[in-house]
């Protein structure tokens, strides 16, 4: 019996010790993770409008004309990015009938808003910020009588609006068109 | 006085405003016992995004972004963090090699400057430093972008990895005391008592039921 005894007291502290020792001991954990980190680009975007007098979409298909109509044709351009810019736009007759003038369609320029520049583009005076529409770049759009004659009937005449935007940030300049990065023709 | 109150209250909600308005800092968390690590903020991109300031960027931009490295293990462990970079997604190379990253730890030694493309100077594990419970670590990420950055960038998004590794290490006597956060009762060790006693418990009634048996058996 006595033998028992000790035999259940050895049991008991062996118990107590491994009970013990699993306390004083600590894993040497060790684990990992990966962080995907992202740099995005901005980028610079524009819209050009085109309505008409009554505030409507400027007809795509066009609209008949004779000569010395004036056509009203509000330009404006919008900054829809995240970052202002120098604007500039450049104004393009074309026409499917070659005997045709570039002077046949005449605009009335905002000469106060935009200037034109010795390069044929008229730039905007002002930085553009996002959001902002610009002031027009001409209101009405003249069919000039003494270009246009009877042989011109049916002819499609057109006047192209392009727009160049350039970032102004990091990218100071005194005037518009001395701002370094504009596009050559 | 109420227009007082008003205008306090006007500055303080102006002040909170501000703060909002702040730059973002991304958080590196390891909370222990092998966890995951927690990447913070994360955006739209990547959830796992660190880089929350370094988005939009525009030709001849430099933008700054802090990162804290910070274990929030309990007191029984101190860690040793590591940082890696696996480098740029595929996709992302050309891109992101027109732009220059500097990557400075606690505003003072260089971990790493190169194109941020490349892993360079953190090609293999580099040690941030053993952090007890609380610990920090801060890491400011700075990026130059070209002047010269082609039209073909506007829009382009740029994935680079940072890979992190903790190990944990016990607490020597030796280690300075960090700072007791929330409840450190130790539950397992109460726990361990608890179960010692039981099994003890039952010996001795084990012990006394033989021994009475013993008794009238003498009897």
């Amino acid at each position: 019996m006595k033998n028992l005894r000790m035999k259940l007291l050895v049991v008991a502290i062996a118990v107590a010790l491994i009970a013990v020792i699993s306390f004083g001991t600590l894993a040497f954990y060790s684990t990992t993770g990966t962080a995907t980190n992202v740099i995005t680009a901005g980028q610079i975007d524009l819209a050009i409008h085109e309505k008409t007098a009554d505030g409507q979409d400027f007809p795509a298909e066009g609209v008949s004309v004779i000569p010395g109509d004036v056509v009203d044709k509000i330009v404006t351009v919008e900054n829809v990015c995240d970052h202002p810019f120098y604007l500039r736009v450049k104004l393009v007759n074309n026409s499917t009938d070659l005997s045709l003038s570039d002077d046949c369609l005449q605009v009335n320029l905002n000469t106060e808003n935009w200037t034109e520049g010795a390069d044929g583009y008229i730039y905007y005076n002002s930085v553009l910020e996002p959001g902002q529409i610009t002031e027009p770049v001409f209101t009405q759009v003249e069919v000039v009588g003494e270009y246009v004659t009877v042989s011109n009937i049916g002819a499609i005449m057109s006047l192209t609006v392009n727009a160049d935007a350039l970032q102004s940030e990091n990218n100071p300049a005194e005037y518009p068109w001395d701002a370094a990065g504009w596009a050559a023709e | 006085m109420k227009k007082i109150l008003s205008l306090i209250l006007c500055l303080v909600m102006l002040a909170c405003g501000v703060v909002s308005a702040a730059a973002a800092e991304g958080n590196v968390t390891y909370s222990g016992d092998a966890g995951d690590f927690v990447f913070e903020p994360g955006t739209e991109h990547s959830v796992t995004d660190l880089f929350p300031d370094l988005k939009n960027v525009m030709p001849g931009d430099t933008l700054s972004q802090q990162i804290q490295v910070r274990n929030d293990a309990s007191n029984q462990v101190k860690v040793k963090i590591y940082v890696r970079s696996l480098g740029a997604h595929e996709e992302s190379a050309a891109f992101l090699s027109q732009l220059q990253l500097l990557v400075e730890q606690d505003g003072d030694s260089v971990l790493f400057e190169a194109a941020a493309d490349q892993p360079a100077q953190l090609t293999d594990w580099v040690c941030l430093g053993t952090l007890l419970s609380g610990g920090t670590v801060d890491l400011d990420v700075t990026l130059y972008v070209p002047q010269t950055l082609g039209n073909e960038f506007q829009n382009a998004a740029g994935y680079l990895d940072w890979e992190f590794m903790v190990e944990e290490y016990p607490i020597e006597p030796e280690d300075p005391q960090p700072p007791k956060t929330g409840d450190e009762t130790p539950i397992g060790l109460y726990m361990g008592i608890m179960a010692v006693s039981a099994v003890m418990l039952g010996i001795l009634v084990l012990m006394m039921v033989m021994r009475k048996k013993k008794e009238e058996h003498e009897s």
